[in-house]
């Protein structure tokens, strides 16, 4: 998978936020709000193809963390990725 | 004005940016805009206009054949309105009220350049020349660091308070109460100002020549003291918000297409230089005095 290449993350003072203005004729336009271990991850991702595996062994470089842990976080945060379609179609 | 064989050139200068407009010769420009009458550039240290503008009164040869409808939906014009894109172009278009005939404005991608295709009997006396040229404005100015917002705004001792709010919600209102009950409130525009950060960093705020139902066409800025959205509420109370959050509060009164993601971003990017620089409040009110002295209050109290 990828993360689309138009999404930009901001951090905006304390914040980190993805904004993504809708294409639609409604304007359906939505504001993601990342915590700092997300924001950094997202940041490690970006302009690249990765898999789940990619993000658990960032996960684990970066943090002190049980595997079984860290597998569930990135199964979450794969699916909250696709559920909010902020992957690229591939 | 300049002049060649078919057009005169006009010089208008909003937020300090310079927009050409051409018209067909025989047009009177201050009739074709009457909002822009105080508008007439004179500040010769204008370098390249954000904006050329020509107009003509031939039908439009312009190929539609491949382009999306990006939307349909104007607060302005109802079900009269249509906005396309092109490979290389965006292309507006307002149906006349009173004939089949319709309005076209064909735009560059960043806005530097629009034509736009009059029904001639409309040019005079009607406001649709005059909304093209907001609609090109706003875009264009995104990538000058300006941003058109949608806002009722108070000049207040040579300074700028800002009130956003979503259509209905009563920000003409607060700003009549201000005016009412605050020494030296003033409006500067009701509708449609610009912001803009200048190049020393300071954001200003400016009259332009769209203010919505109140005749208010202002060419004059000055500097922004806060911005203020306004909420519907049984009772009255002001909170600051701050990062993410006052990004929220600005995002839906400022004007940028949705489908140029470069005049999306650069339009971030400025309303993250203006949170940076501006408070940015909410305030939920009532539609009385008490509200506005409230507020100024707040605003007065600041740091």
């Amino acid at each position: 998978m990828r993360l689309r290449d138009d999404l930009t993350l901001r951090q905006i003072g304390n914040d980190y936020i993805v904004v993504d203005p809708s294409q639609d004729m409604v304007d359906m336009s939505k504001v993601y709000t990342l915590n700092e271990t997300a924001a950094w991850l997202w940041k490690e991702l970006k302009g690249q193809d990765f898999t789940s595996e990619t993000m658990v062994d960032l996960l684990k470089e970066r943090y002190e963390v049980d595997n079984e842990q860290v597998l569930k976080d990135v199964e979450n945060l794969v699916a909250i990725f696709k559920e909010q379609g902020v992957l690229q179609n591939q | 004005m300049t002049e060649n064989n078919n057009l005169s050139s006009y010089d208008y200068q909003v937020a300090d940016h310079l927009i050409k407009v051409s018209l067909p010769k025989g047009i009177v420009a201050d009739h074709a805009l009457p909002t822009f009458v105080d508008f007439h550039a004179v500040n010769v240290d204008l370098s390249k206009p954000v904006s050329e503008i020509t107009i003509s009164i031939e039908p439009h040869d312009e190929d539609l054949t491949n382009a999306t409808l990006r939307s349909d939906i104007s607060m302005t014009w109802g079900d009269r309105f249509r906005f396309y894109e092109t490979e290389d172009t965006y292309v507006t278009q307002v149906m006349s009220e009173s004939s089949n005939e319709s309005w076209w404005m064909i735009s560059s991608k960043d806005f530097s350049s629009s034509k736009i295709y009059a029904i001639r009997s409309e040019l005079e006396g009607n406001s649709i020349l005059g909304w093209l040229i907001m609609v090109t404005f706003a875009q264009a100015s995104l990538l000058h660091q300006t941003i058109l917002i949608h806002a009722s705004v108070i000049e207040k001792d040579g300074h700028g308070y800002a009130f956003l709010g979503k259509s209905g919600t009563g920000k003409s209102t607060h700003a009549r109460l201000w005016m009412e009950n605050i020494e030296n409130a003033k409006l500067l525009n009701d509708d449609n100002p610009a912001i803009r950060i200048l190049e020393n960093g300071e954001v200003f705020i400016y009259g332009t020549p769209w203010s919505g139902k109140t005749p208010c066409y202002k060419n004059k800025g000055v500097p922004v003291k806060a911005i203020i959205r306004l909420k519907q509420a049984p009772y009255n109370e002001m909170i600051w918000k701050t990062g993410r959050e006052a990004i929220i509060a600005l995002l839906p009164s400022s004007s940028s297409i949705r489908w140029n993601r470069n005049l999306f971003d650069q339009m971030l990017n400025s309303l993250e230089e203006i949170i940076k620089n501006i408070p940015v409040g909410q305030l939920s009110c009532l539609p009385d005095r008490e509200a506005a002295v409230l507020c100024f209050n707040k605003v007065i109290n600041l740091k």
